[in-house]
């Protein structure tokens, strides 16, 4: 991470999740192939609808920091 | 939370919640953030988001199948190598290290080397086949976020998959493991023997505290890659039956939320046979699921430092000293990527192509001597089973 300043908390007024283009849950902890959430695949629209709201709240509430060589300010 | 601004928005790893977003560039302004030079870039590739790490290749298990060729006197490369790897990893942007080999659990240093990837704003996991884990190494894996054993089911479903019987050191591990507080999963490779008991494989595993886990295709890499792959691979019905087993699984055992379900990237392909999956391909997408990542999203690094696509794929030159930079030029890396953006038939015109780019190379290359359509994809079956027909 080459910047870890945090910045002021942000206020957010346009819904978010429309803009989420995917999410991926969980960490997973295979080292040898890339791992995917598939139950959320098949679960019922409201449990989808909380995953991406817990995303959503996360996004509004974290402190920012940016990684890698691409972003080296907010 | 931090945040990889990519050319289409921002790629955002969540700290409160395990979660990485991919979010597009309104919705990164609307978060009161701008991708800056990143948004102006020429680039087409971006770094890794995953790298999958061998901190050695010692291991005593001897699996016959064993995808690196680990062995009892295998590499162990210095604490200041892994450090300089997990330094490259950082410039690159890189959100998740998984550990692996080799054996990773016959390191003393795993506490801290867990600790520096943490100090990198790098999420570590591990993989380990559970042998020989004792208080003191499961106390090293504290500071993981997650730690998986490979755990293809009890008694001789998992001597089927590798040539011998660890099944109770690999239950002994979970419960060890869910024991002291660790987030503990299994990986459970797909056979066609284990598949014929997936689901007392998974009872089992959850029972023992297991809280995830993650089915993988097997593939014809290192031990594996001999003709005994042949009998060993799902049959073709296993494989168009595979998408309405995940949805009976998923609702009979991750409705409480207790339990995780996942697939590995090259068992993406058999989605393609599922009227509803592929119905609406872009709810894949939504939720985040990767198909053949090798070169773009993912990288493997080697104990010997060198980069490879995926850690069942050859090494390239490229030292993982150079990642940031060297993954979009290394031109082994740049023709895995020129293979997804423009493949043939039947993967052309498959809905579910965005997500599952064409199967896993590894097994195209296998049994084909060259990248290509996944031969063992029930769509690309069928594709070629009609041309035949057609020729006749």
């Amino acid at each position: 991470v080459s910047d870890d300043r945090p910045v002021e908390p942000r206020t957010i007024e346009e819904p978010l999740t429309e803009h989420i283009e995917r999410v991926r849950v969980g960490h997973g902890a295979n080292c040898s192939s890339v791992g995917s959430v598939i139950d959320t695949l098949f679960a019922t629209a409201a449990v989808g609808a909380a995953v991406f709201a817990a995303v959503v709240a996360a996004l509004k509430s974290e402190e920012v920091r940016v990684a890698g060589r691409r972003g080296d300010k907010k | 939370m931090i945040v990889r601004y990519e050319s289409w928005g921002a790629w955002v790893k969540l700290e409160s919640t395990a979660a990485i977003v991919a979010i597009d560039r309104e919705g990164t302004r609307a978060l009161g953030l701008d991708g800056g030079e990143a948004w102006h870039d020429a680039r087409t590739a971006s770094a890794p988001i995953e790298v999958h790490l061998a901190v050695t290749s010692r291991c005593g298990a001897g699996c016959s199948g064993c995808y690196l060729d680990a062995r009892p006197d295998g590499v162990v490369p210095p604490r200041a190598a892994i450090e300089e790897a997990l330094d490259a990893m950082q410039d690159a942007g890189v959100f998740t290290v998984a550990f692996g080999g080799g054996e990773p659990t016959t390191r003393d240093d795993l506490a801290e080397l867990a600790e520096a990837a943490r100090a990198r704003g790098i999420t570590p996991v591990l993989t380990t086949s559970g042998l020989g884990l004792t208080d003191v190494r499961v106390e090293r894996l504290r500071a993981f976020a997650q730690v998986n054993v490979s755990y293809d089911g009890a008694g001789e479903t998992y001597a089927s998959v590798r040539g011998f019987d660890g099944a109770e050191a690999a239950e002994r591990a979970i419960e060890r493991l869910a024991a002291a507080g660790v987030h503990v999963g299994v990986n459970v490779v797909l056979t066609r023997d284990s598949f014929a008991r997936l689901r007392a494989t998974l009872d089992r595993a959850r029972g023992l505290g297991a809280r995830e886990a993650q089915l993988l295709r097997y593939k014809p890499a290192g031990r594996a890659a001999s003709l005994d792959y042949l009998a060993r691979r799902l049959t073709g019905p296993q494989a168009r039956a595979l998408p309405e087993t995940l949805r009976r699984l998923s609702a009979s055992l991750c409705e409480d939320g207790g339990f995780r379900l996942r697939i590995d990237c090259a068992l993406v392909p058999f989605l393609s046979c599922d009227e509803e999956i592929a119905g609406d391909p872009a709810r894949l997408t939504r939720f985040g699921v990767l198909g053949c990542e090798a070169a773009g999203a993912l990288a493997a690094v080697t104990v010997e430092g060198r980069v490879a696509p995926c850690s069942f794929a050859p090494a390239t030159t490229l030292a993982c000293a150079a990642l940031a930079r060297g993954h979009e030029d290394d031109p082994v890396l740049a023709r895995w990527r020129d293979w997804v953006d423009a493949p043939p038939e039947p993967c052309a015109s498959c809905p579910i192509r965005a997500t599952c780019k064409g199967g896993c190379k590894v097994v195209a290359s296998f049994l084909e001597g060259a990248h290509g359509p996944d031969p063992e994809c029930p769509r690309v079956v069928d594709f070629r089973s009609t041309r035949s027909d057609a020729a006749v």
